[in-house]
């Protein structure tokens, strides 16, 4: 077991430095650079900028060079420094970006998932067990329009009615008083009355998905063998229901929860930015758009990791909840 | 609305407020209409009430009580020296906040516009400048010495007192050397009337309230292209002596950029000599000063206990204790949290005019419409030296540019686009702006397909099989609009069907706003909806005069005046004419022969039309809650008056 996880480590070093390639590469593409985003902004606001200004910022900001020499410059310091290179568009080197972004995003991410999981596993085994009747019907149905509704538009419903009934959009994290103030029960009350819509609005596209996969998997498993086995020798719906479908049908839940490590540490991006979330997918978003590309490569540079990481996790637990692949490890 | 009232009076922090939402729905239709100074008598001893006959904020005297803040007469100028801000509607109160929003940072002339403090500042109906930090100016008889006096006692949001040093210190260490990555502004070089030779400026300190700016040729229009080119014409020396290189050494800077989170010492100071209003540590002039990180999701500035104005009573301003600002991620969140009575200050395009109307009520906000010089809210400027021959050789073809014109319904174009807000009229000098010239509004500007469609005839593009137009030697002909943005959309659908009708094939080519910047140099971009806004050519040449790169309809004639020949194309005709006209008015001597010849430019752009407009200017709307008082009902909004800026903000107040 613990090779096979060394060699899985291993595996990953080769595929995160291609991928980080690949990232800068793409980043670098589009026309115009961050210079030019940054004039045409300026420019909106009336103070434009030469062409020999803009020369000389690139110059400044070590723009000039070719993309495999910024590419190289970029990477040595990262592994010499752990420094992660500079965003142009906050003034703050990368790391300090993303700290000052990431508590925010743990709270929605950890909340929503924790919101998801709690609603989607009951209901999934509430309408495998009762398949066919009119509660199914009911939570499949939303279910199914949860899934086909793009969140954001859910997102805009949701603010327009809270709008139209409160007065307020409930945009943000935070009531404009508690933004800068510092921690209290007061802000965390604050808090969670803000999170009920990025919550909802978040977590019904993957609730929806989870009630899928948790009945159809259900469904398979509660006419195998063994559950008739059991019932025939008298064990008792409830203890039969959790001790073998149920974990059996675990399963794909499992191995897809290393996948939402990356989204957890971006948090959605398109809801977040109708709802005016202060998390890291707006912060990603942008800098991908002003080609803010040290604060964008390192971004996806992460993502990669995670995603990587993700898997292997998703591999441990599988092996930890199910007896066969386990065995299959031993096998090699 | 019991929502929105809990709000506010968190957001206020004054406990008066609990119980006053009803009371302040109440106060609100009968303020809307109190222009008359008699309205203005009786709200006084109100005033003075609140604020308990202190000539200060509650705030300040507290901190002054508490021997934590020199007294009142110790923080202003001396008496004959504050400078007096006439109040818009009345004497305000003080406290509350300003709240508004920006999309972060990047968004610095947000609060950087209204919150400015120039040396000289434009005068309410923008025909001139009068004296803002200055007290007062003297100029000799043929304008080559200005002397500028400054208030005596006046001092940095930090206390220190804001003397003729700071300004020398400014020039001589920071803006001749370049410090912040701006070149010396034109406004400090005056030209030989005979040869066009440029001369810089020599600015000398007289005693600690008064310097001396001396050109070697009359420069009559210095001190409005200051009050453009360099509002700020001095810094605080005690604060830049210890950071810039020529004082702590190149690598003490490197290094107190770092300690910043600087990655180069450059933008450092860029950012801390030009953008120097965001940063908490340095002091300003200003009325607020920055108290938190621009990058939070909220950015707070505080009053500044030292600003040296009052109102006409005495009181010293500003009224609002902060401005407070929330970061959005989308425009449009801005309009959302106004209709919430999240922001009680904000301004909007003419776009948002039904909406906002639709809730002026329900939000408890009014809407004033401030009006622009802008000369078209839905035109074309077509790029006279764009890259291929054949199509540069059909824009500067007059014919071409009047069928352009007279082939489209300005009529639908207004009533579409601008929901009949604005005229429809030709691209042009509005009424009342400097410049205005009389039918050039009506030039080219009735719906006459069929002499469009003649004059295309004349010109000798042929109709294909197809029914679109050739050149005449049978290639291909199609017109491409660049844009950075969607925000044209609905004219450009409109605009593309009428060019269709006369068989001009039009694109529509939306790019990056970056990538449009880069295309805009590389002389690409043939057809732009950019539109010309400006209060006086003779005050800010940039759109109307090609001297560099920025305006679509001169493209690379502006790359030829800035590389000074080297690159770009030699101006022709007309458009030489204009840089003629323009040396002559940079080197005249008399404010007569400045606006004589301004007028001129202004006459050689109706001739030619190079911007066709389908739609007149609409307006700037400014929205404010009905609580916050004293924002002027008109004005004019542009950015040489520093937009919301030229409504004083200092003398804004909240009702209570």
């Amino acid at each position: 077991m613990l090779q096979y996880i060394l060699k899985r480590i291993l595996l990953a070093i080769p595929v995160v430095i291609l991928i980080s390639f690949i990232v800068f590469y793409i980043i670098q593409l589009p026309p115009g650079d961050y210079v030019s985003t940054y004039a045409a902004q300026m420019a909106a606001a009336g103070d434009n900028m030469t062409a020999e200004e803009m020369d000389e910022m690139r110059e400044n900001l070590g723009l000039s060079g070719p993309v495999y020499e910024q590419y190289a410059v970029w990477i040595k310091k990262i592994v010499l420094h752990g420094d992660f290179g500079f965003s142009f568009s906050y003034n703050k080197p990368v790391l300090d970006v993303v700290k000052q972004y990431m508590g925010l995003t743990l709270v929605v991410s950890f909340v929503t998932l924790f919101f998801h999981y709690i609603v989607a596993i009951p209901i999934g085994i509430y309408t495998a067990v009762k398949q066919y009747s009119a509660g199914d019907y009911f939570f499949s149905g939303i279910s199914f329009i949860g899934m086909a509704t793009p969140n954001f538009l859910l997102a805009i419903i949701l603010m327009f009615f809270s709008y139209k009934w409160f007065g307020d959009p409930l945009l943000g994290l935070f009531s404009p008083e508690y933004v800068n103030a510092p921690w209290s029960m007061d802000k965390v009350v604050d808090l969670a009355k803000h999170l009920i819509i990025p919550v909802i609005v978040i977590g019904i596209a993957h609730t929806a998905d989870l009630i899928r996969v948790m009945r159809g998997q259900m469904l398979d498993e509660l006419n195998k063998p063994n559950i008739v086995t059991a019932r025939a020798k008298g064990v008792s719906n409830l203890k039969i229901l959790f001790k073998y479908p149920t974990r059996a049908a675990l399963n794909p839940i499992v191995s897809t929860l290393g996948w939402s490590l990356s989204s957890i540490f971006t948090g959605s991006t398109i809801t977040a930015i109708v709802l005016n979330l202060p998390i890291q997918g707006p912060v990603m978003y942008n800098a991908l758009l002003g080609q803010d590309m040290y604060l964008a490569g390192s971004w996806l540079l992460f993502m990669a990791l995670l995603t990587v990481l993700g898997t292997l996790i998703s591999d441990i637990l599988l092996a930890w909840l199910d007896p066969k692949i386990r065995t299959e490890f031993r096998g090699n | 609305m019991k929502k929105s009232g809990m709000l506010w009076a968190l957001l206020l922090t004054i406990a008066v407020i609990f119980a006053g939402c009803d009371g302040n729905n109440a106060a609100a239709p009968d303020t809307a209409k109190s222009n008359d100074p008699q309205k203005a008598e009786d709200s006084k001893p109100v005033a003075s009430g609140v604020s308990t006959g202190s000539k200060e904020a509650p705030a300040l005297a507290k901190l002054v009580e508490e021997g934590k803040l020199p007294k009142l007469e110790e923080r202003m100028p001396a008496a004959g020296d504050i400078m007096v801000e006439q109040v818009a509607e009345e004497i305000g109160q003080y406290g509350g906040d300003w709240t508004m929003a920006w999309t972060g940072p990047g968004d610095k002339w947000a609060v950087g516009q209204p919150t400015e403090e120039a040396l000289f500042r434009f005068n309410a109906d923008g025909t001139g400048v009068e004296p803002n930090v200055a007290k007062s100016y003297e100029v000799n008889k043929d304008s080559t010495v200005f002397t500028i006096h400054l208030r005596e006692g006046m001092k940095w949001s930090d206390g220190v007192p804001f003397t003729a040093d700071d300004v020398l210190f400014y020039w001589e260490h920071m803006l001749t050397k370049e410090t912040f990555g701006k070149k010396i502004y034109d406004a400090y070089y005056s030209v030989d009337p005979v040869t066009g030779e440029r001369a810089l400026a020599e600015v000398k300190k007289v005693d600690d309230y008064t310097f001396t700016v001396t050109h070697k040729y009359p420069s009559v229009q210095f001190l409005e292209r200051v009050a453009i080119d360099n509002k700020w014409f001095f810094a605080p020396a005690h604060f830049h002596k210890t950071i810039l290189p020529e004082f702590v050494g190149e690598a003490k800077t490197a290094e107190i950029a770092k300690e910043w989170g600087y990655e180069d010492a450059k933008a450092f100071l860029v950012d801390t000599g030009y953008y120097y209003w965001l940063h908490p540590q340095i002091p300003t002039l200003r009325a607020w000063v920055a108290s938190t990180d621009p990058n939070s999701d909220q950015f707070v500035m505080q009053r500044n206990p030292y600003y040296w104005k009052t109102d006409p009573e005495g009181h010293q301003l500003p009224y609002l204790d902060r401005i407070v600002v929330t970061k959005v991620q989308d425009p449009s969140q801005i309009l959302l949290g106004t209709l919430a009575g999240n922001y009680n200050l904000a301004t909007y395009g003419a776009k948002d005019f039904t909406i906002l109307k639709e809730n002026e009520k329900k939000g408890d906000f009014r809407v004033l419409p401030w009006t622009q010089p802008s000369w078209t809210s839905a035109g074309i400027q077509l790029n006279q030296t764009t890259k291929d021959p054949k199509l540069r050789q059909l824009f500067q073809d007059t014919r071409f540019r009047e069928a352009l014109s007279i082939g489209v319904d300005r009529n639908e174009i207004t009533e579409i686009v601008t929901n009949g807000i604005a005229d429809p009229v030709q691209a042009s000098v509005p009424e009342g702006v400097f410049g205005y010239q009389e039918g050039w509004a009506q030039k080219w500007a009735e719906f006459d397909p069929d002499r469009a469609n003649q004059l295309l005839d004349e010109i000798g593009l042929k109709r294909g099989k197809d029914g679109f137009r050739t050149f005449p030697d049978g290639s291909d002909l199609t017109l491409t609009d660049i844009e950075s943005s969607t925000n044209a959309d609905s004219f450009l659908e409109l605009l593309k069907k009428y060019f269709e009708d006369m068989g001009l094939k039009f694109n529509v080519k939306v790019v990056e706003s970056g990538a449009f910047t880069d295309m805009k140099y590389a002389n690409e971009v043939p057809i732009n909806t950019e539109a010309i806004s400006v209060a006086n050519v003779a005050f800010r040449p940039d759109t109307l005069v090609p001297l560099r790169v920025i305006t679509p309809w001169f493209g690379h004639y502006g790359l030829y005046t800035e590389s000074g020949g080297k690159e770009g194309v030699k101006p022709e005709g007309d458009v030489a004419k204009i840089l003629d006209l323009w040396s002559q008015l940079k080197a005249s001597s008399s404010k007569d022969e400045i606006n004589r010849i301004a007028n001129e430019i202004y006459k050689v752009h109706m001739d030619n039309q190079w911007v066709i407009g389908y739609a007149g200017p609409t307006p700037t709307l400014v929205v404010a809650s009905n609580q916050m008082r004293n924002v002027p009902e008109k004005a004019v909004w542009a950015d040489e008056f520093r937009s919301l800026g030229h409504g004083h903000p200092a003398q804004f107040y909240l009702k209570q």
